[in-house]
């Protein structure tokens, strides 16, 4: 029976919906499809977009990382501090690039090597780079910034410069997962870790390279953060962590694992930038926005699981 | 003419002070709602100063952010070293009420700072009048609308940077009841953020989508401020948009600056700090204090950013107190 629903991609439910959340805006409201709000909405969705792509590819190998929106606020705080001493742009965000792969490198070890769950190694991490991006940053706001850090995620090449540096980003993950050996690994181990490790998967690899790209881009869309408000401060990224977690999950990411696509996730980062607009178009009380949120993370990840045990023939 | 009063009582306690050489081991625990915001440093740094003034030990404490039973853990937890005073800045109204007044009953003087608590068992409460500020808000917005559109008409919307905050609510409820004096302007939205600066941002562009002809938004901290600020220098509104926000921090003062943000509405955390503690060594010391203290709001524009008696609200660094207690 329905056959043809077996053969949908796991993006598919997500989309529908943030399809049918255009059409409806788009006629309930004349400012929806403007030249400024799309380009706004891609500006809101990008960062939140890169940081939900790395979370993902912990989620692929049943990982979870909860300490990507900390992650953000200190390499964001780190950059700031960096050109406040002096150093040019480049290798500022160069060595804050680094320093993110290095978290990812610390959680990698805990997980793969100590053995510690991810959940909790993430959640203490969680913790520790909020609090190292406070003492960063004394516990204030850093400003004083070069104004061409403002220039970037101000920029448009065609299209927002923000919303290129997620394109880049999710065609390079993309191909990883999709068209490499070590991507085919990432979905085996999150299928079943036991299994990939009698296969001959390092596993231990296979989950630094996960980690890695989960911090490496959370400490990108630090950076991006800083560009886009021209401060740094220890505040931001406040728990982008279930966002991102959300965007994955309803772009059809499995928390068991060995499921996940960059399309579905963007797609679900921006669906939550949809929403988010469409409650302020359409002046929904900010309190029953909300309630609403939740209510479409729950329903569409309840149609996409009706389809995964349609798809297993249960 | 609060903080003169402030002042007139410190140097009360100065004199006490030098008779009291021997209680120079003396602790202040100052307790505040969420250590990670530069509100609240600065409400340390003061109370820092006051301590090294007056000789008395002060303990920096709080929760990371806000969470009262949390902060109710702290208060106990500070209690069991006997301090001379508890300065606090209440995180719940209801919550904190009864775990003061126990302090009080302890014999512990306890100075509150910033938020009420639910109880009358205090020393003395220092604090920024919200609702005033609002209202200096909706006056600085006016005066802005005047300056840049001829006239104080037009479509204003506000930022809450969290729900259900009684400072918060406040401000924003003295907002509305200042905006109401002007019946050619309308407010016509409100929008609630996770008191984040780039969703304070959004926020602000989305607003702005919604009501092209918005003439002018009050955030009411200085996350909203900030993020707000980023949104209008984006769009490149800055001189015809009129944003008035709370506080001031290096985002906002950066947007003063630039022109994106008009008005600064500014509270004095710093001296909540500085007389929170000079407070608490003098009811420590016997000394009976006023109930109520306010210790006033300022607003700061690009043009008056500059004025002397702004410039230490707007940087602790460049602090001058008065001359009765000198430097």
């Amino acid at each position: 029976m329905h056959s043809w629903l077996r053969r949908l991609p796991i993006e598919t439910y997500v989309i529908v919906f943030t399809v049918a959340l255009w059409i409806v805006l788009s006629l309930a409201t004349p400012n929806f499809l403007t030249e400024n709000n799309i380009s706004n909405i891609m500006r809101q969705t990008s960062i939140a977009a890169i940081i939900a792509i790395g979370v993902m590819c912990t989620i692929v190998i049943a990982g979870i990382d909860l300490s990507v929106g900390s992650v953000a606020a200190f390499c964001g705080v780190a950059f700031a501090q960096l050109c406040g001493y002096g150093l040019d742009l480049l290798p500022a965000a160069a060595l804050t690039l680094v320093a993110g792969l290095g978290v990812g490198m610390i959680n990698a070890v805990a997980i793969g090597r100590l053995g510690i769950p991810a959940f909790i190694v993430t959640l203490a991490g969680l913790q520790v780079y909020r609090g190292l991006a406070l003492l960063l940053a004394g516990g204030m706001t850093v400003g004083g910034l070069p104004p061409e850090v403002k220039d970037f995620a101000r920029g448009t090449t065609g299209l927002p410069n923000l919303f290129w540096a997620m394109i880049a980003v999710g065609i390079a993950v993309h191909y990883v997962l999709r068209f490499t050996r070590t991507g085919r690994y990432m979905y085996a181990m999150g299928s079943n870790a036991e299994a990939a490790r009698r296969q001959g998967i390092n596993t231990f690899r296979i989950t630094a390279i996960a980690y890695l790209m989960s911090s490496g881009l959370a400490a990108l869309a630090g950076l991006l953060l800083v560009s886009r408000l021209s401060i740094a401060s220890p505040s931001m990224a406040n728990a982008y962590e279930l966002q991102a977690i959300a965007a994955a999950v309803v772009g059809g990411a499995s928390l068991f694992g060995g499921r996940g696509s960059v399309l579905g996730t963007v797609c679900g980062a921006v669906l939550f930038t949809t929403m988010a607009n469409a409650a302020v178009l359409l002046g929904i009380d900010p309190f029953w926005e909300m309630v609403l949120v939740g209510l479409l993370i729950a329903l569409v990840v309840y149609l996409d699981n009706m389809q995964k045990r349609r798809q297993a023939g249960v | 003419m609060q903080r003169k009063a402030i002042l007139a009582a410190s140097l009360a306690v100065s004199a006490l002070m030098s008779q009291n050489a021997a209680h120079a081991e003396d602790t202040v625990a100052v307790i505040v709602k969420a250590t990670t915001s530069e509100y609240w440093q600065w409400v340390f740094k003061g109370a820092e100063d006051a301590g090294k003034k007056l000789g008395v030990k002060v303990e920096k404490l709080g929760t990371p952010k806000d969470d009262a039973a949390g902060q109710i853990g702290v208060l106990e937890t500070a209690i069991a070293s006997k301090p001379a005073a508890v300065v606090i800045s209440p995180t719940i109204f209801e919550a904190l009420g009864d775990p003061i007044a126990a302090v009080t009953d302890a014999g512990i003087p306890v100075i509150v700072i910033d938020s009420g608590a639910k109880t009358d068992k205090y020393a003395s409460f220092l604090t920024t009048n919200n609702e005033a500020g609002g209202r200096a808000a909706a006056e600085a917005l006016a005066a802005c609308l005047k300056e840049r559109t001829g006239k104080v008409a037009g479509k204003v919307g506000y930022l809450t940077a969290m729900a259900g905050h009684e400072s918060l609510d406040s401000r924003d409820r003295g907002f509305l009841e200042g905006m109401k004096a002007y019946p050619d302007v309308t407010v016509v939205g409100n929008r609630v953020a996770n008191n984040e600066e780039a969703q304070g941002m959004s926020l602000t562009a989305d607003m702005l989508t919604k009501d092209p002809d918005l003439v002018g938004l009050f955030a009411d901290n200085a996350q909203m401020g900030t993020g707000a600020g980023a949104s209008i220098s984006e769009q490149k509104l800055g001189d015809k948009f009129c944003l008035v926000a709370f506080d001031s921090d290096a985002g906002e003062l950066e947007h003063l600056k630039g022109g994106s943000i008009y008005a600064l509405v500014i509270q004095d955390p710093y001296m909540m700090g500085y007389a929170g503690v000079w407070y608490g060594y003098a009811a420590a010391h016997g000394v009976r204090l006023p109930k109520n203290v306010d210790t006033g709001v300022g607003t700061v524009t690009k043009a008056t950013m500059d004025d002397p008696n702004l410039v230490g609200l707007l940087d602790v660094t460049k602090r001058q107190l008065s001359p009765f207690v000198g430097n």
